[in-house]
């Protein structure tokens, strides 16, 4: 069993994540310029926006970039967030704005919903089965490979603490969409991995 | 959550359930039974849980690089094509630069641990769960969202944690968080109507699933005191519990700046590429001595899960 004794500056200690109410209150400094809650908000959100600007768009300078936009977008127009969703949304949904101007400026593979293969995977098979053989850097190299649209939504999903219909609010699809975007996705990536272990 | 818990055309679980189990958000009793029950379900969700590892991963090897240059005033964000004009990257670097350095300070240090840690034999496999690997000891440091947790053999080993990891601080210090109005569920031994509790867990993020023989009862924290609470449950009615001092609170989530330095530590998810364990979970006991361990074969009734590996820590927060 446990040791009784007793911890009391465990106790002590505040409590509490950064919740919605923070955030927007972070925003709301923000507006009047202070600069303490700018950077506040770059440490809750920056490093997630990055990751997920940088799985979409495979360049790391080019994703510090769209998330300096992006930070610059929120200091700018901070006094747009109308709270109709959670701040993590709101700014990813403006880093996906800003990612998908800037390839379209470089005419890289721009995300194309209609292109989509949103189709739902028919069950595991041998897709499921490359999966259960897959280790987890198999399955890292594997993600890089899938189209960016794929990527996407794996990234949203797994990599922001977005629920799946904050992630539909920022794609801009049903729920619906994104879950079968989901198994797509799931299906392409089991594809590449059975892929690359016949070339084994 | 999701309402709609089975697909109308399959006998399965939705895939939002899945998602749900996987990203450690709630997930209803029925799918939670049917994952518990459903063998297909379960490999489902695995797999589902390994991609959600390879995110984690690419995540994990993203995020030093911006705050370490945005640190730099005299350098150049990036050598590419669009350069930041200086009045856009003025306002952004005193917009940023705070958090920067304080990101930058952290990523040396992790850096500094990664250097000297050897990278595999650090980290255990959880028998029963392909990919899954955990490392345990004490909390050395934390920095920013990664933990450094220095394993017996006194190597450091460096934890990366994402939104979508799970923590957990457990200890019978924390009974101070026990006050009314908090959502608790209560685990412990059931007599005369009064639950002596073993368990005290406070924002459960899920359904706990403990040894059989414990009562367990959800509701709202009132009429706290040193010797117990009564917990007023959804439909009004009123249990009384009694704590003492082996009493055991979890706190779910709580924020990284709340784990103390020198809490035993267990951490649980998927080996990086750079050695280091990106989590899945990460349980902190403030009072554990002996040091947990998930080992031997593990395969719980809810397979291997944020949630079942949560239950399986918590378990050990109760000596189990």
């Amino acid at each position: 069993m446990l040791d009784p004794q007793r911890d009391p500056a465990a106790v002590a200690v505040s409590r509490g994540p950064l919740g919605a109410c923070d955030d927007a209150a972070l925003l709301g400094r923000i507006v009047h310029g202070d600069e303490d809650a700018m950077a506040a908000f770059y440490r809750e959100h920056g490093r997630v926006v990055l990751a997920q600007v940088l799985l979409v768009t495979g360049e790391r300078v080019l994703a510090e970039e769209i998330v300096q936009d992006t930070m610059l977008a929120v200091w700018r127009g901070a006094g747009s967030f109308r709270g109709e969703s959670s701040v993590r949304s709101w700014v990813i949904a403006i880093a996906r704005r800003q990612t998908r101007d800037r390839l379209r400026g470089r005419r890289l593979r721009v995300v194309d919903d209609a292109l989509l293969a949103d189709q739902p995977s028919s069950g595991p098979g041998p897709e499921g089965m490359a999966l259960d053989r897959a280790e987890l850097a198999e399955v890292a190299g594997a993600i890089r490979e899938l189209a960016p649209a794929h990527r996407e939504v794996l990234g949203l999903v797994f990599g922001t603490g977005l629920s799946l219909p904050e992630v539909a609010a920022v794609l801009d699809i049903p729920v619906g969409t994104v879950k079968s975007r989901l198994t797509a996705a799931r299906t392409a990536l089991s594809r590449i991995l059975n892929e690359k272990g016949q070339n084994r | 959550m999701n309402a709609d818990t089975r697909d109308a055309r399959s006998p399965h679980v939705d895939l939002a359930d899945l998602i749900a189990e996987v990203t450690g958000q709630p997930v209803g009793d029925p799918a939670r039974q049917h994952l518990t029950d459903c063998e297909h379900c379960r490999a489902e969700a695995n797999r589902w849980n390994l991609v959600a590892g390879g995110i984690r991963a690419l995540a994990a090897a993203a995020p030093e690089a911006v705050t370490r240059e945005a640190a730099q005033p005299g350098r150049p964000l990036q050598a590419g094509a669009r350069a930041l004009t200086a009045s856009r990257r003025r306002t952004l670097l005193a917009a940023g630069a705070a958090a920067a350095l304080v990101l930058l300070a952290g990523g040396y240090g992790v850096t500094a641990a990664l250097t000297r840690h050897t990278p595999a034999p650090l980290l255990t496999a959880v028998s029963g769960c392909s990919g899954l690997e955990q490392a345990r000891g004490t909390l050395e440091q934390v920095h920013g969202t990664s933990l450094v947790i220095e394993t017996a053999s006194g190597q450091p080993v460096t934890v990366t944690t994402t939104p979508s990891t799970r923590l957990s601080l457990s200890g019978v210090s924390l009974q101070g968080e026990i006050t009314d109005g908090t959502p608790v569920t209560v685990a412990g031994f059931g007599s005369g109507g009064t639950i002596a509790a073993n368990l005290v867990a406070i924002d459960v993020p899920f359904r706990l699933r403990l040894a059989p023989g414990l009562v367990t009862v959800e509701g709202t924290v009132a009429d706290a005191s040193t010797a117990g609470f009564t917990v007023v449950t959804s439909t009004g009615t009123r249990v009384p519990v009694t704590t003492s001092g082996d009493t055991v609170v979890t706190v779910f989530n709580p924020t990284l700046d709340r784990l103390p330095v020198g809490a035993t530590t267990l951490a649980v998810g998927h080996a990086g590429p750079d050695g280091t364990l990106q989590a899945t979970i990460a349980a902190v006991f403030l009072e554990s001595s002996s040091g947990p361990q998930v080992n031997g074969h593990y395969d719980g009734p809810g397979g291997c899960s944020p949630t079942s590996l949560l239950e399986l820590a918590m378990g050990l927060a109760l000596g189990g």
